[in-house]
């Protein structure tokens, strides 16, 4: 079933035409309009997009033949000037680059202020955005753009955009955007469209910038024949291409393959190298890095084209991986671009321009691999998380772009928990950050390192305190601060622990280790409102003795009469008269019921799944069992890619989530 | 101590680090590396207090370290013994360099015949006391941190050392050079134009030099993480002949596991077992 893109807004100026002599018009009207022109032109032996300047810089006479792992530059010795299908250069270098500064830290007298850099977006007119392309362009901008947060870059380059798109005439051995229902035909979002004729150019003006250009060409109208023979060669080349990838139910047949054995055999071939990713013109991933002087003092951060198929994108801190394997990340790769895609953003995230199966430098041919791993017929097997039906996906509403917002805090309090955890009381008058809710986070930012996010274990009317283990450098220095320290800090991030939802009813609470952390303030919320809650259970897990938090606030808890609370660890020293052990034994064989009741729970991912499966046995329902999981928050709003979880962004939608939400995501090992 | 632990600010690297840069097999270009860090040079070094490094100071120290550089690979009786020394003698030990971390250009003679290529070598091989291969480091020793290249990049020095004295997390990416030639708006030889790249495989820190001249990748920084040796090869052989493809991985990282294996299924480096090049092997690749 191939789809056709959605028609452009109809205009009324009637198609004009360009003769193919008088082309530098075009140039010279959008210099006019002072921009700088990104075309295609030869460079290294394939069609770039660079800066031009007129049409003697054009691949006039070319054409390139592409197939799995080739990309080759070949003369047609023709007269047309966009008669070169798809190149390895996507629009996104120039609306999302590869490399931009995203902060700067310089010294001041209260010590070293971080500050965001305000994006420089020259404005450009590109010139030869093929169908796919155009569609490409506003897939990214519907992930640009989504919520909460959009990227301030990404609108001010795409804003500053002019679009000059050039219906294709021929396609690569590659192209499959009819199956995508991007193209041939080009589709909403561009200024002006070009359909290219031996004589010249059917020329139609689709935005009031766009008839601005197209009124300074000062040409005649095309006549009828003219914009016949346009419409007849895009109709025509849709023939040839026919419908290489069944669409018709690929999301679900992708869900359903996620333990599919062929993913193990296209990591035998697969070298994981970046490329697809790299290419893709929808592909969006960025890593962070810090760069500084030798005092650190001085230092700022770029934001860099990153891919989920490198190992360092799955790495969290401790040095954990989510996808150690390369089965993964091809997994990952897949199933995001053609099936979770739709539940992120409600499209998918391919537009069949076929540059990952060209650019990949051994061949690898998602059509194929689709094939096999989603065949047409396969059946519709169980599906491992809960998604809206395919025509009732509901992205993340449009966000208001604005500029990251860091608020300077002070420490006012330390208190040293164990041996690696710190609780950090940090002061401030900012109303946004006061009105932070149970389960949120914050990215904690300082001069010359990562911003890791931290949740937050209490709230309080004029200050926030974080819980901070020691695991890697950033953490290094938040567990050394001292009084009168000061941390920037952006937020609150995350949807909030339900503790609404759990008026009225049984509460079941389940920490381990510094899992205990996020579950303070629901601890808080719940024992300052006590008498609007059921009962309270509160199982609490740690390695050792010495690794409990909040030992005082603990002891308090254990002499409540109105709350049960139990304490069990993996290792008992010579102090400890408490029971040693896993935290499930502390109600494995309890008799209360949970029907009815909600639990939250923190800890490590295993602790997790077993007192999850345990509290099942209780009767608790997994959609009244929440758990907060930790995973590569690098932005904090669902725009770096990190933190993916099959449909879900755990920064976005989450860290905190229902297990029945969650499905087989919580348990499927590299997702 | 790990990296992790001497980057983390808790167990501190002191604020004036007792440095040191040593050799073993190799040819001293990394170490020079230092002093190509022409703008940077006096600042760090009035950072840190330089007690070895013969390139520039004829003084000499018998340790502690706080940090020791290492360049070269463990080529002789000797040199074995100097590195389980060195090593108790220092809190970090970085190896910089291909010798250093995966054997060197000298560790081809691992699959050779030891004897055969000490008499290709020298007129009298019985004045040599060498080992019969060349080995890295880690093979000896615990190692804390690489630097990678044939020769280290002087950026990835600096930022190394800059990172140590900060006490943050060394930008030392282990991805792929392909990131980096995409980033650069570089078209992939590979694809474009069929020529050999070691890129996909090898790990990036040279800003992905070769390409941007039109030159596959050498593999100069040798295997990035999840290198999939095999896999390129089997690509390659698709036109090329499996002693084409293996002498492509058997220059300055060829010992390092991801090579060594597409070298040992072509039956070893491409040429005669005692040492001596043959015209035709010598510069087929180049």
């Amino acid at each position: 079933m191939t789809t056709r893109p959605e028609p452009p807004v109809a205009h009324d100026d009637p198609p004009r035409f360009l003769p193919r002599a008088e082309l530098d018009r075009l140039f010279g009207a959008l210099r006019a309009t002072g921009r700088t022109v990104i075309g295609p032109t030869i460079r290294e032996q394939a069609v770039t997009y660079d800066q031009i300047d007129g049409t003697d810089d054009l691949p006039i006479g070319w054409t390139a033949d592409t197939a799995p792992g080739t990309y080759r530059l070949t003369r047609n010795d023709g007269v047309r000037a966009f008669d070169y299908g798809i190149g390895p250069t996507a629009w996104k270098r120039y609306t999302h680059p590869p490399r931009i500064p995203l902060t700067v830290s310089a010294p001041s007298p209260v010590g070293p202020t971080v500050a965001p850099v305000t994006p420089d977006a020259p404005p450009l007119a590109f010139v030869g955005v093929r169908a796919c392309e155009l569609a490409a362009l506003r897939i990214q901008e519907r992930v640009m753009r989504a919520g909460p947060a959009g990227d301030v870059d990404h609108a001010a380059r795409r804003d500053a955009a002019l679009v000059v798109a050039v219906e294709c005439a021929v396609a690569g051995s590659t192209c499959f955007c009819t199956s995508m229902g991007t193209g041939p035909e080009v589709g909403e979002g561009a200024d002006i469209v070009l359909s290219e004729l031996d004589e010249g150019f059917v020329v139609r003006a689709e935005s009031g910038p766009g008839q601005v250009v197209v009124d300074a060409l000062r040409v005649d109208a095309a006549s009828d024949d003219q914009t016949g023979r346009a419409t007849a060669q895009v109709a025509e080349l849709r023939e040839t291409m026919g419908d290489p990838v069944p669409t018709a139910g690929l999301p679900e047949r992708l869900r359903a393959a996620i333990d599919h054995p062929h993913w193990a055999e296209i990591a035998e071939r697969c070298l994981a190298c970046t490329n697809c990713t790299l290419v893709c013109p929808t592909c969006f991933c960025t890593s962070v890095g810090v760069a500084s002087d030798l005092d650190g003092q001085a230092a700022t951060t770029d934001r860099t084209w990153d891919s989920c198929f490198s190992l360092g994108f799955g790495r969290v801190a401790g040095d954990a991986n989510f996808r150690p394997r390369v089965a993964d990340r091809y997994r990952q790769w897949l199933t995001h671009k053609f099936s979770t895609w739709w539940d992120q953003f409600g499209s998918s995230g391919c537009v069949g321009c076929g540059r990952c199966i060209a650019w990949c430098p051994v061949g690898i041919d998602v059509r194929a691999e689709l094939l096999a791993v989603a065949p047409p017929h396969a059946p519709a097997g169980p599906i491992p998380w809960p998604v809206a039906p395919p025509d009732g996906h509901a992205p993340a509403p449009l966000a208001t772009v604005e500029p990251a917002r860091y608020v300077e805090t002070e420490v006012t309090d330390v208190r040293r928990e164990t041996n690696d955890t710190v609780t950090l009381r940090l002061a401030t008058d900012d109303a946004a950050l006061l009105a932070a809710q149970p389960g949120q986070f914050v990215m904690v930012a300082q001069p010359a390192q990562s911003a890791p996010p931290i949740s937050i274990s209490r709230i309080l009317p004029d200050a926030l305190e974080l819980t901070i283990r020691h695991v890697g450098p950033a953490t290094a220095s938040l567990t050394a601060a001292r009084p009168g320290g000061r941390f920037a800090l952006r937020g609150p991030m995350g949807r909030p622990w339900p503790i609404d939802e759990a008026r009225g009813r049984d509460v079941v609470i389940v920490a381990g280790g510094i899992g205990l952390a996020p579950l303070r303030p629901v601890l808080d919320a719940v024992l300052r409102d006590r008498p609007r809650f059921g009962a309270v259970r509160i199982f609490h897990g740690a390695r050792t003795p010495a690794d409990r938090l909040f030992v005082p606030e603990l002891a308090a808890l254990a002499g409540r009469v109105d709350v049960e609370f139990a304490e069990i660890v993996d290792r008992a020293g010579p102090d400890w008269f408490g029971r040693v052990g896993v935290v499930t034994q502390l109600f494995e064989h309890a008799t209360w019921a949970g029907a009815g009741a909600t639990a939250f729970i923190c800890g490590p991912d295993r602790m997790m799944q077993a007192t999850v499966r345990g509290l099942a046995a209780h009767g608790l329902s997994a959609d009244r069992t929440w758990v907060t999981l930790e995973r590569n928050m690098a932005c904090g709003v669902g725009l770096c890619g990190h933190c993916q979880l099959g449909p879900y962004f755990v920064c976005r939608d989450g860290p905190v989530f229902s297990v029945a939400e969650l499905g087989d995501a919580f348990t499927t090992e590299g997702l | 101590m790990t990296l992790a632990a001497a980057t983390s600010g808790r167990t501190a690297v002191p604020a004036r680090p007792r440095i040191a840069i040593v050799k073993f097999a190799s040819c001293d270009g990394c170490q020079l590396t230092l002093l190509d860090l022409e703008d940077e040079l006096l600042a760090i070094a009035e950072r840190i207090d330089l007690v070895e490094f013969a390139e520039a100071t004829s003084q000499r120290s018998s340790g502690p370290y706080d940090v020791l550089f290492v360049e070269g690979s463990v080529s002789t009786p000797e040199q074995a013994e100097e590195i389980v020394r060195l090593r108790a003698a220092s809190t970090l030990l970085v190896t910089i360099g291909a010798c250093a971390t995966s054997g060197g250009i000298q560790a081809l003679r691992n699959w050779a015949d030891h004897d055969l290529v000490r008499a290709a070598v020298y007129p009298d091989p019985t004045m040599v006391d060498s080992l019969a291969t060349a080995t890295p480091i880690a093979d000896h020793v615990a190692v804390d941190a690489e630097i990678r290249g044939c020769p280290i990049s002087p950026a990835q020095l600096r930022e190394f050392v800059t990172a140590l004295l900060v006490g943050r997390r060394p930008g030392l990416p282990d991805e792929a050079v392909c990131a980096e030639c995409k980033r650069r708006n570089i078209v992939c030889v590979a694809v474009a134009r069929g020529i050999t790249c070691l890129g996909p495989v090898t790990r990036t820190g040279c800003g992905a030099l070769c390409p941007a001249y039109g030159r596959g990748c050498y593999g100069c920084f040798g295997p990035r993480e999840s290198a999939n040796g095999p896999g390129l090869a089997r690509w390659l052989e698709r036109d090329l002949p499996p002693a084409d493809v293996a002498r492509a991985f058997a220059l300055f990282n060829a010992w390092s596991p991801p090579f060594r294996t597409v070298i040992d299924e072509a039956g070893g480096p491409p040429g005669p077992i005692d040492g001596r090049p043959t015209p035709e092997a010598s510069d087929a690749h180049h």
